[in-house]
């Protein structure tokens, strides 16, 4: 029986031995790195790569975050200024200041475009590189390719027992496995990671119960699981899928290291801090946790970007907070050695309509968008194809939602031109165009 | 209208070259025998894997390059290879340069790798051809009519090898063997495989296959045996019980294999699994004492009936169907999803036969707030989104491949599709229609004066025709669904019965005749098809009475086998020779839970108290049920629920607060248990009760006692972490 704790009983003193002192501590987490590479015999030179996708629900505006537009008219450019980042030539947003420091680690791809602008369709086409067999309207969740973090669980795993796909704190609207099966469905967490009271569901004894408790409940379980198991492989018992989840579930549970990750209360407070102690920033945070306990893939949704009305007035208050855990999550990630092997990318369903409309909104615009890159490898500072002059459509270097997709397959290691079968034996490519976007490989 | 032209050019382009070389072609003096495309081209690129799936065959091509899948469509495929790509595909001038050759002998770099020898048999005619001068047709040319397969059954005993012998037959009466032609797939590799050269090998599992032979999109089976060695006496089958028909026929299909049925399970076995399966709930202790203390011969079938007139068949049937039919609520409205979930209940509450469920269901008209059943038509709103449904859950069709294409494993294409979805071609709405994400408007369904249906290639517009059979048609008033409900019902349509009493044959026995369930198709044959037939006929003679037909399976001897194999069954996981475990529904599991517990759990949108099983929505927020897998209505096609499980599942169980705050509630049944007089003994046997249907043993007693007894426990404390335990065990969480 390996020894065990539980986070509730860690104190400062194990927080400093584990090396959680700061953000620029070592990593705790190298242990469980290492207890993970040594459970699979296989030991790696490198961690393989994870990907953190932000989510923004809605369809975010180019104009004001990547892609401005100083030169257009009036009723195009809106009000926002340019700013000036940290690679010479480039511009992003006014309120992107966070980024625009760091922009040399950034790649920004202005050229991805499809044909889809409603949510429904939208959603699915960025969500899983596969544009909806049928058109769809702007409420409909559907669901015909499975999504790129279902895809993963599937030709990835994740180490100690660990759900590989992970969703906070809902799972987006195509995101779900379609015919690869629940198993390979979104792990959603759901509750609020700034509050004090937040656990990570499941992966943790419920709060109140000693793990002395959990203990004792494990051995009477042993005592009372009388049921006669069939131990011929051909007779396809469904029983001993069941005794091998238990065994992945007790380790989960009583590895200390893998009960850190979850632990976000132990994070210093000068990195929440850092990365906002807001409900987004603290998911970016934990989100970093899950990748250094060895997560492929996480999807972090954040709802709102419709911005049909009042478009300046929002942003004014959402995107300096959004743009700045965005910022502190690549420059932790970067500074604790693990840019590059996490993928971070920032985007929604599609970019927003050129002409400011009447309520000083814009509309949804699939013609062009932004989307942000970070690590794994990826070359920084650059930008990756335009807009045309005012913004109205991707013109130069036009990229598809399926060049976006092989291009995540690719960091994480997936084939984008497998096949796979559906329980019907149709033959399914993982996405149909598999040419990755080839700017964001060194 | 430019790219209409350039094709047009580039057909004439191909033509003059096409005559030129014909000329040079016979001046080179080759061999007289004239290639054919259609009957020896067509069937290399299909042997060779060019026109597959996953290859040139998918609907954008490989690199530019497409064919019709698996070669259905010859003529598309012969412009390709002549037409397009600037005529480089093939050159009759220089045969050897052609790209087909170069790339498919991996002369050249091919993505697919090298597919053939150069100095082989299928180079050397893909090579005449060319150089023949690309004939499409030969004059007077004999067609395919049909395939056949020697043996067509066999018995082999373990690693028996027997090749297969492909024969096709033309339309001038010779015939040709296309053996190294065809394509070999069997239904159960795992049981008997089968080779590209068409050789079978037995395993070392005893069952059955069917091993298809495929030329030229058409199929024909052989059906392998291979039964388990050493011999028992027929005896013995003579004697085994036989409660009704279910029995000897499961008993045939045993002999045959060599295979010895299971012990009956223990009476608490019996009663857990009978209340499961007809209920979706656990029998309480008071049931199980009352079962128990009945020592009448009939008690089994009197559990059986009552449980049919319980209210909970109602829910839990209904919910199985609603699995089936139920669309997202915000695509297609609360309220219409609402009265549609009604709709179905109602159904089942009524016990409505079968028959007039699905007639009504597909002829539904009127409003959505009046009549759930057009929910139906709101969500599928063109005939070829109902078609696909129709098809598969009424006739265990699979027609969505023909939307496209042509059905790579069986006879359907696209002119059975769209005649098909012809049914659906008068459908008229008015009112408000899909306004998501709310879609709150009301919409109303009716007949419509005209509409129709068009093939998607031909654009020539197809009458309503049904799959098989004759479907004669109403008068012009008349919406032809009246007419498809006719034929969909008729006795005479084996599909119709033959797909619904397997799906409830699969839920009671944990796995269908066929599967999966709703796939029926010459190559994928039930294990049993005298019982799928006797089955099928009993229910049509039984007027479509659903609580009928679960009845008479539940009644049936076999339905009462342990899981436990024997030695002559223990590989045995299709011919009912034992019972096949299922882990419990979702909601079966969440309403367990909550009865053992006694404290419910809250669902928003539905009455306080409600069970899981009576939510009408699989949109409403609920971490256990998502863990235990809800179907996700917004995929398309719509998917059966699956029985699979997970980390997701036991980490819930294990640690969710949920299920915590549920046993360590004040005010639940644990508290009480631990704050009543009972003695340990008692809590203990009643514990057992709730959970697992059975009083423990004495050992098990004594683990409970112990913990008891524990110093330091209290026992509120060892009534909480014996009933964690329980619910954690496969004893609960499957059906045994």
């Amino acid at each position: 029986m390996p020894e065990y704790r539980n986070c509730n009983g860690v104190t400062r003193r194990d927080c400093l031995r584990l090396g959680v002192g700061g953000l620029l501590g070592g990593t705790f987490v190298d242990a469980l790195r290492l207890r993970g590479l040594a459970a699979d015999d296989a030991p790696r030179a490198t961690r393989p790569t994870s990907c953190i996708l932000v989510w923004l629900d809605g369809g975010p505006t180019h104009y004001e975050t990547f892609d401005p537009k100083p030169l257009a008219p009036s009723e195009i450019r809106g009000e926002f200024e340019p700013i000036a980042t940290k690679v010479s030539g480039v511009h992003f947003s006014k309120h992107m200041r966070q980024l625009a420091n760091i922009a040399d680690k950034l790649a920004i791809v202005r050229s991805i475009r499809h044909h889809d602008p409603n949510h429904g369709g939208g959603n699915h086409y960025m969500m899983t590189g596969a544009p909806t067999r049928v058109p769809v309207g702007c409420g409909d969740f559907v669901s015909f390719h499975p999504s790129l973090g279902s895809v993963t669980a599937h030709e990835r795993s994740a180490a100690d027992g660990l759900p590989a796909y992970f969703s906070m704190p809902n799972m987006s609207r195509s995101g779900g496995p379609n015919f690869l099966g629940a198993r390979y469905a979104p792990f959603v967490t759901g509750d609020n990671p700034n509050s004090t009271a937040f656990r990570v569901r499941d992966v943790a004894l419920p709060q109140g119960l000693s793990e002395g408790r959990f203990q004792g409940r494990r051995d009477v379980r042993a005592a009372v699981d009388k049921m006669v198991r069939i131990n011929d492989q051909a007779a396809g018992d469904p029983v001993r899928a069941l005794d091998d989840y238990y065994a992945q579930g007790y380790n989960l549970v009583t590895s200390p290291a893998a009960q850190k990750a979850f632990d976000i209360h132990s994070e210093p407070p000068h990195v929440r801090d850092k990365y906002g102690r807001n409900t987004f920033g603290q998911r970016a945070l934990l989100a970093r946790r899950l990748v250094e306990a060895g997560v492929p893939f996480i999807t972090l949704y954040e709802g709102g970007w419709d911005h049909h009305t009042d478009i300046f007035k929002s942003l004014d208050k959402r995107l300096p907070e959004f743009e700045s855990s965005v910022a502190a999550l690549i420059d932790d990630l970067d500074q604790r050695g693990m840019l590059e092997t996490t993928l971070v990318v920032v985007l929604g369903e599609f970019g927003r309509t050129p002409k400011i409309n009447k309520d000083v909104g814009r509309d949804h615009w699939a013609s062009a968008m932004s989307v942000l890159f970070a690590g794994a490898g990826i070359p920084g500072g650059q930008v990756v194809g335009a807009t045309d002059r005012n913004g109205y459509a991707a013109s130069e270097r036009v990229l598809s939602p399926e060049n976006f997709a092989s291009t995540i397959y690719r960091k994480l290691g997936i084939d984008p031109d497998k096949v796979l079968y559906t329980p019907d034996g149709r033959p399914v490519h993982i996405v149909s165009d598999p040419n990755p976007i080839a700017e964001l490989f060194a | 209208m430019l790219p209409a032209c350039s094709r047009f050019l580039k057909v004439i382009v191909a033509g003059f070259v096409w005559l030129g070389l014909t000329v040079c072609a016979r001046a080179e003096g080759e061999p007289n025998d004239a290639v054919s495309f259609e009957l020896d081209i067509v069937p290399i690129l299909t042997r060779l894997g060019c026109n597959a799936g996953a290859c040139h065959g998918k609907a954008r091509g490989q690199n530019g390059f497409q064919l019709s899948l698996l070669g259905f469509y010859p003529d598309f495929d012969y412009a390709a290879l002549t037409q397009e790509a600037r005529g480089r595909r093939v050159a009759p001038s220089a045969p050897e340069s052609s790209l087909l050759l170069k790339k498919a002998a991996g002369l050249v770099p091919h993505g697919g790798g090298k597919r053939m020898e150069p100095d082989g048999a299928h180079y050397d005619l893909l090579r005449r051809w060319i150089a023949q001068g690309l004939r499409r047709a030969q004059p007077g040319e004999r067609v395919l009519e049909q395939v056949s397969v020697t043996p067509t059954d066999r018995t082999l005993a373990y690693h028996e090898q027997q090749p297969l012998v492909v024969m096709a037959r033309y339309s001038d009466g010779s015939t040709r063997d296309v053996t190294g032609l065809a394509a070999f797939q069997s239904n159960e590799s795992a049981i008997v495989a089968v080779d590209p050269a068409g050789v079978m090998q037995a395993s070392m599992l005893p069952g059955e296959a069917a091993v298809m032979a495929r030329y030229m999109g058409r199929i024909a089976v052989c059906n392998v045996i291979i039964p388990l060695p050493g011999s028992v006496s027929a005896d013995l089958y003579e004697h085994l019980p036989r409660h009704n028909f279910i029995d000897g026929l499961v008993w045939n299909k045993l002999q045959s294999l060599g295979i010895t049925p299971s012990m009956p399970a223990p009476e608490s076995t019996w009663l857990r699994r009978v209340y499961v399966d007809i209920i979706g709930r656990l029998p309480n202790p008071d049931e199980i004492r009352e079962y128990g203390a009945d020592s009448s011969t009939d008690r089994r079938a009197r559990v059986i009936e009552r449980l049919l007139g319980r209210p909970e068949y109602a829910d839990y049937w209904a919910n199985k169907w609603a699995d089936l039919l139920r669309p997202n609520p915000y695509r297609v409205g609360i309220k219409a999803v609402f009265n549609y979930d009604a709709w179905i209940r109602d159904a089942f509450r009524k016990n409505k036969p079968y028959d007039q469920f699905v007639r009504e269901l597909v002829t539904a008209q009127g409003s959505t707030w009046h009549n759930g059943a057009v929910t139906l038509f709101r969500d599928r709103r063109e005939p070829d989104e109902i078609t696909t449904i129709v098809s598969q859950l009424f006739l265990g069709i699979r027609l969505e491949c023909a939307k496209c294409h042509h059905h790579p494993f069986e006879k359907w294409g696209q002119e059975d599709f769209y005649g098909l979805a012809a049914y659906f071609s008068r459908i008229g709405h008015k009112g408000q229609g899909i306004s998501a994400p709310i879609s709150g408007g009301e919409e109303v369904f009716f007949t419509a004066t005209g509409g129709s249906v068009k093939h998607p290639l031909t654009g020539e517009v197809l009458p309503p025709k049904p799959l098989f059979g004759e479907a004669p048609s109403g008068n012009a008033e008349e919406d032809p669904r009246e007419g498809l409900a006719r034929w969909l019902t008729s006795p005479d349509n084996s599909y119709f019965p033959r797909v619904i009493v397997n799906r409830v044959w699969a839920d009671l026995m944990g796995r269908g005749i066929v599967e999966p369930i709703d796939d029926l198709r010459a190559t994928n044959p039930p294990t049993n098809g005298p019982l799928l037939d006797a089955l099928a006929r009993t229910f049509v003679e039984q007027k479509f009475d659903l609580k009928k037909l679960i009845q008479t399976i539940t009644s049936s001897y076999v339905y009462g086998l342990s899981s436990l194999p024997t030695e002559r069954n223990v590989s045995d996981t299709r011919n009912y020779s034992r019972h096949y475990r299922q882990r419990l529904r979702g909601e079966t599991l969440l309403d367990a839970v909550c009865d053992i517990t006694q404290v419910a759990e809250p669902f928003s949108g539905v009455a306080p108290g409600s069970r899981a099983m009576e939510v009408w929505t699989h949109r409403t927020d609920s971490l256990f049920l998502d863990s235990f897998g809800r179907p996700d209505p917004n995929r398309d096609p719509p998917c059966e629920r699956t029985g699979e499980t997970t980390v997701v599942q036991v980490l819930h169980l294990m640690n969710s607060p949920g299920i915590h705050g549920k046993v360590a509630s004040d005010t639940g049944r644990v508290a009480r248990l631990a704050a009543s007089e009972k003695s340990p003994r008692d809590i203990i046997g009643e514990l057992y009760l709730l959970t697992y249907a059975r009083l423990p043993a004495d050992d098990e007693y004594a683990v409970g006692e112990k913990l008891f007894a524990e110093s330091g426990v209290s026992r509120r404390q060892a009534v909480e972490d014996l009933l964690w335990a329980l619910f954690n065990t496969p004893e609960f969480v499957f059906k045994d």
